[in-house]
């Protein structure tokens, strides 16, 4: 099986993270890829999308439903396997130490699935960091500290002047009906999200 | 002497109430232990991280430890044990006040009798929905390997259902099923207070049979650990086994369970409403709404009947439900399996300086109802008569037909 003709879904409660592990997948080279939040017709849509993964947030509620589709197979066209290596327990406990769980379709080759998820529990990780770092961005600086921080970064990477970052970061503002200290703090997660 | 620290799992429902209370009135900290605790929303969570090391304890449904140890599940096996239970009853079946008019008129002579046999009206429900072409109805319980799993199927099966054929049965995690109820994504749930007093209080739906009217007094939660662990933190694991009994002599006293019912009602905890909670613990449950309150003083039991002890018989009948429901091939020996996750030998070397009821032997034979029965575990009847004796193959190889009333099939 190629990479593009693996059909990955992605089931997060959070859309940032979802985002996130998506376009890590995306960009190494699996191009199906779905997700989806909460649903109360999980089983139907995971029927209609036929997954041969499914990559899911360890403390989502509908893992449990999930798990009910190994017993009941009549529920699903094609049986499916929470992620298992015996040979591979450290993957495992990173996993769970990350936040991930994974399901696979029986009888996909461990070695096809591992670079998946390993390439979410690297997101995963990644999102993690990321709100630790802006939640103690948030604590640190004040709005003007973030406002500036976003200024600075505008006139490095983008060449403007300091007036011409701050208004870009005014004119966002009011179009957006959003604080500056917002737009501000958007600035700098989006230039962090550059991986 | 620093407080060695026990990070434990659980999942917001009332019997999690041990563990709150050790930690909340001090028990647990009078045994030099700092016990954490974390509000989990899946049972499939609360077995990844206990598994894997996230956590040291977990409050857990008793099927999880068997279908960890052979694997079922998803994760490779796991050598999870037993030390305690963490007490009994508390489960019900609820089905939305559609279903429930649908059944008063399909058969009210059965909704009249006793609610074990409540059943039979679902099934004149279920003939006339057949006769019409109408899609089967929808079931939910909260884990696969859930002792509300075998109950509904339990009570069913009395009432001459077959509930692989005649219902879906799916799962719900336990905060999500009265919503599910309410939405009419389904028709009826077994799940564990306080998520079927909640409907019943908010008008979306009726219980038509109590845990206790399927087997009395019957075992529900378990203090779950890693054998690992358990060998290598023996003073802790007793400490905390008798930290949990203490609570749940506590929890036992009629005077506390207001007080218990304000500590679970906080959102660390069960967060559900004071109102629900007290109805429930103070065993005067609502069944249907606008109905007085009837009399259950044995709807939450902590303590007394041994509701702490890991009887190897109750490990076993779970394991039994497994095989009658084809969730684990016939030739499982679960006697076998019990013997290495259930831990009495753990319990007794606890509690050996308390004052707790011991049982002479760690087996005994379920449903008998005796009178010598009664004095150590309460009337344990089931709802059709029938006993479970572990050291019977037959039970288990005559499934899923191992109960005399299941009927015509």
């Amino acid at each position: 099986m190629k990479l593009e003709d693996f059909n990955i879904l992605v089931i997060d409660e959070n859309p940032d993270r979802a985002a996130i592990v998506e376009r890590g997948l995306v960009e190494g080279g699996y191009t199906r890829v779905s997700r989806i939040g909460t649903s109360f017709n999980l089983v139907e849509r995971i029927q209609v999308l036929a997954p041969d993964i499914i990559i899911i947030d360890l403390e989502n509620p509908d893992r449990d439903t999930l798990e009910q589709m190994f017993q009941v197979s009549r529920a699903i066209a094609r049986p499916i396997a929470m992620f298992v290596d015996q040979s591979d327990n450290n993957m495992i406990r990173e996993a769970v130490e990350a936040g991930v769980s994974a399901y696979v379709v029986d009888g996909l080759r461990q070695d096809r699935i591992r670079p998946i998820v390993e390439m979410a529990i690297s997101r995963f990780g990644a999102f993690d960091q990321l709100r630790r770092e802006r939640d103690e961005a948030k604590a640190k600086l004040s709005e003007r500290k973030l406002i500036d921080r976003a200024k600075g970064l505008l006139m490095q990477e983008k060449g403007l002047s300091e007036e011409d970052a701050y208004n870009l970061l005014r004119k966002n503002a009011m179009k957006q009906n959003r604080k500056i200290f917002e737009i501000a703090q958007s600035v700098i997660t989006a230039f962090q999200l550059e991986f | 002497m620093p407080l060695k620290q026990v990070r434990l799992g659980f999942v917001p429902l009332v019997d999690c109430a041990l563990p709150v209370v050790a930690r909340t009135k001090g028990f647990a900290e009078e045994e030099n232990i700092d016990l954490t605790l974390v509000r989990e929303m899946s049972w499939a969570a609360i077995r990844d991280k206990l598994s894997y090391g996230v956590f040291d304890a977990a409050h857990l449904l008793a099927g999880i430890p068997l279908a960890a140890r052979i694997g079922l599940g998803g994760v490779p096996s796991q050598r999870l044990v037993v030390p305690m239970a963490l007490g009994r009853g508390g489960n019900a079946i609820t089905v939305s006040t559609r279903l429930y008019q649908r059944m008063l008129e399909a058969d009210p002579a059965a909704m009249h009798g006793p609610r074990g046999l409540s059943a039979r009206a679902l099934k004149k429900v279920i003939e006339e929905d057949r006769a019409a072409g109408r899609p089967i109805m929808s079931f939910a319980t909260v884990f696969p390997f859930s002792s509300h799993n075998y109950e509904l199927r339990y009570w069913m099966a009395a009432g001459g259902i077959d509930p692989d054929k005649d219902v879906n049965i799916g799962v719900i995690a336990p905060p999500r099923m009265f919503d599910s109820l309410r939405n009419g994504w389904v028709d009826g749930y077994c799940v564990g207070e306080p998520w079927n007093q909640r409907a019943v209080f908010q008008g979306d739906g009726v219980i038509v049979a109590l845990k206790d009217d399927i087997w009395s007094r019957s075992p529900e939660k378990v203090l779950g650990v890693r054998e690992d662990w358990a060998l290598s933190n023996p003073d802790t694991v007793d400490g905390l086994v008798r930290a949990l009994v203490r609570a749940a002599e506590w929890a036992d006293q009629p005077e506390n369970r207001t007080e218990l019912a304000q500590l679970l009602s906080h959102e660390n905890h069960v967060g559900a409403s004071f109102d629900i909670l007290r109805a429930s613990l103070q065993g005067r449950p609502v069944l249907k709404p606008g109905d007085n309150p009837i009399d259950a003083p044995d709807r939450h039991v902590f303590y007394r009947y041994t509701a702490t002890f890991p009887w190897l018989s109750q490990g076993a009948w779970v394991g039994r439900q497994m095989q009658r429901w084809g969730q684990v091939d016939k030739t499982v020996d679960f006697n076998a399996v019990v013997a290495e996750i259930y831990r009495p030998d753990i319990y007794r070397r606890a509690v050996a300086d308390l004052d707790v009821a011991l049982p002479r032997e760690d087996w005994r034979v379920e449903g008998l109802n005796d009178a010598e029965d009664r004095a150590l575990v309460g009337s344990d009847a089931f709802l059709d008569n029938s006993i479970f004796d572990m050291r019977s193959a037959a039970s288990a190889a005559d499934a899923p037909a191992d109960h005399a009333m299941v009927p015509d099939r």
